[in-house]
């Protein structure tokens, strides 16, 4: 392996993370398998992992509670590790404290260091740090203005907040495509640039930009974390749960029926064509959802684009028990609800009184006389 | 047009004319359009449960499903327009003409011409409505006699009838809402959202519960009447919910001595 990984890539310790109760048996297997994996080691198949830490953490059942009472999955799947954006970079590349192995409870990881990697265009290493730049300026930043920690700064979202690695999850299912690099696309690249790391690599980091990685549903459940969860509204003093009554849209039901054209959270709440990161609260002038430009973001070029300017007048987060925020919806409902309960108990009613009737269909309080039934009565 | 005789006769029963081809055809295409409407369109307003999305995925899913509900619509849409100049056409000609032909061409005569439709409710409806709660609650042992329409029928035919214009136009709303945008404002299409899906889910309980009571889970018609297919209702179901009709039916084809009671 040709990684640029400085003085700790000689070492060939197992790394130890588990708790007690399973240590002694993961301990056992470690040296067993430690002995296979000396004899079945070739570089291909171990990426940057130098270290080895993934004959640990390749275990599915790799896990604790920690102090704060989570359940806590230290599972790596090799397969989606080695095909997704971080493959070349080391573990330890990240995950610095750690020294010694078996290693302690690592600290979380700050994505805003300087990784090992050269970033092709330049010659600087890579980070990303202007990411989390565009971050702190926008609603999602930890700071306001004046620079100062906002209220309940802890609720703020980090990187791992939205950006969840596939990797640490057990049994993933890829959306039913097929992970990773087309063989089909590659044989393009490697026509020219002919030592097949390299145009596996840089294909990788190129196409996992231009595809759309996440479905609508799967970003919507990523904003739910923090604003689907009602305390947390309250907390915030944010207006109702906008999670709940995207779904009420016609674009949250095809989101939620997996259709991948429909637009979620991202797509409204970012101005078009700028970063994801640089989200902005609907006060501010230059906010994809300020009241004044709520029109052109629904007109951006994918979506709307022949609407005028009253789309922006579409209610798209309606609270319907809210008579006061939708007066109009609120009593619509109303008067749906009444006429829907008016017509059915009726009937309901006369149903059951029908069939009632047929139990005794001689049967009257009142008798009357059978005859008149040969000639019609003159109620016309 | 083809002339229905008002009585056949098929294996030695009286069968009545009630419906003619048109009618039966519109009726096939309004049911089948509407049951199409209410399977591709009530997975979206329940997207929650668990019957929606198999169901939906059974009409091609997300990307097909809307394409289907919207093109079904149109139909239904351009039903309900040929409908309502096939009983413009028919008022013309059976009810205008005659005002013409007889030379009593006038405001209140047309009018009245127009209240005294079968389908218009009027005020032998009320009072059959009450004569019937009258007999539900055994108050009386004679039913009331219909005439050609009841009013339950009333209720049947209008419930499409004025769901239709609700419907459809807030649909076709909703489906060019970028077009709708230029001159209405746009809380309108949240008001069109409520009343389309709203509309349509009184229109699916009221036919699918008390309609199909009446044609299919009433125990004399279980499993289903067959007079939307033959046009011609059996003489007994007819005594049961016409008999205003049934008399004079018998009546005007000669067969008085044959009349039946209401009851048997």
């Amino acid at each position: 392996m040709n990684m640029p990984g400085g003085s700790n890539c000689s070492r060939r310790d197992t790394i130890n993370r588990m708790p007690a109760s399973i240590g002694k048996w993961a301990l056992s297997l470690t040296l067993i398998l430690s002995g296979l994996v000396f004899i079945s080691w070739s570089p291909g198949t171990q990426a940057a992992d130098e270290l080895n830490c993934v004959l640990c953490h390749k275990y599915r059942g790799l896990s604790r509670i920690d102090e704060q009472g989570n359940f806590r999955l230290f599972y790596i799947n090799e397969d989606l590790f080695k095909k997704g954006p971080h493959k070349r970079i080391q573990c330890k590349d990240c995950h610095r404290d750690i020294e010694k192995i078996p290693h302690d409870p690592a600290k979380k990881v700050d994505c805003t260091v300087q990784c090992h990697l050269i970033e092709p265009s330049g010659e600087e290493k890579f980070s990303h740090k202007p990411v989390a730049e565009i971050l702190s300026k926008s609603v999602h930043g930890k700071l306001n203005e004046d620079g100062d920690e906002k209220e309940l700064a802890e609720d703020f979202p980090h990187c791992t907040s939205c950006h969840d690695q596939p990797l640490y999850r057990p049994l993933s299912f890829f959306k039913g495509h097929e992970a990773g690099i087309s063989e089909r696309g590659l044989s393009r690249c490697k026509t020219c640039h002919r030592t097949g790391d390299f145009a596996e690599d840089f294909y990788a980091h190129v196409t996992s930009r231009l595809q759309k990685l996440r479905v609508s549903k799967e970003i919507a459940g990523i904003c739910a974390k923090c604003h689907g969860d009602e305390e947390f509204q309250e907390r915030h003093g944010l207006q109702g749960n906008v999670v709940a009554s995207y779904w009420e849209t016609f674009h949250g039901k095809a989101a939620y029926f997996g259709s991948e054209d429909t637009p979620d959270c991202i797509d409204c709440h970012v101005v078009y064509g700028e970063s994801v990161h640089s989200i902005e609260s609907k006060d501010s002038p230059t906010s994809a959802t300020n009241p004044k430009n709520v029109a052109q973001t629904c007109r951006s070029s994918e979506c709307h684009s022949r609407a005028g300017e009253n789309i922006a007048g579409y209610q798209v987060h309606v609270d319907y028990d809210d008579p006061e925020k939708y007066p109009l919806q609120s009593y619509m409902l109303t008067f749906f609800k009444f006429l829907m309960a008016a017509v059915l108990y009726f009937f309901v009613i006369l149903i059951f009184l029908e069939l009632l009737r047929r139990l005794f269909p001689k049967f009257s309080f009142i008798k009357q006389p059978e005859a008149a039934s040969k000639t019609p009565p003159g109620n016309q | 047009m083809q002339k229905y005789p008002k009585i056949a006769i098929r294996n030695g029963k009286r069968y009545f004319f009630r419906f003619s081809l048109v009618q039966r055809v519109q009726h096939i295409i309004l049911f089948t359009t509407v049951i199409t409407l209410a399977l591709t369109g009530f997975p979206l307003r329940y997207y929650d449960q668990p019957w929606a999305k198999p169901l939906y995925e059974f009409f091609g899913g997300i990307e097909v499903a809307p394409y289907i509900h919207r093109i079904t619509g149109l139909i239904l849409l351009a039903l309900f327009l040929f409908h309502t100049g096939y009983w413009i056409y028919l008022f013309f000609k059976n009810r205008v003409g005659k005002l013409i032909r007889e030379k009593r061409v006038t405001a209140g005569n047309l009018v009245k011409e127009f209240l005294s439709q079968e389908m218009i409710p009027n005020g032998k409806d009320g009072r059959d409505m009450v004569n019937m709660f009258k007999y539900l609650l055994y108050f009386t042992n004679r039913p009331p006699r219909y005439d050609r329409i009841s009013w339950k029928e009333k209720f049947d035919y209008f419930a499409p009838y004025w769901g239709i214009p609700i419907l459809g136009p807030a649909g076709l709303a909703l489906w060019y809402r970028d077009e709708v945008s230029h001159f209405l404002p746009g809380i309108v299409l949240n008001a069109f959202y409520i009343m389309h899906t709203d509309e349509a889910l009184l229109a699916a309980l009221f036919l699918f519960f008390v309609h199909w009571y009446n044609v299919h889970y009433a125990p004399e018609k279980f499993p289903l009447g067959t007079v939307f297919l033959t046009g011609y209702l059996p003489e007994a179901d007819m005594i049961h919910e016409h008999y205003d009709e049934y008399l004079q039916t018998m009546k005007e084809e000669g067969l008085e001595h044959e009349i039946k009671p209401q009851h048997h």
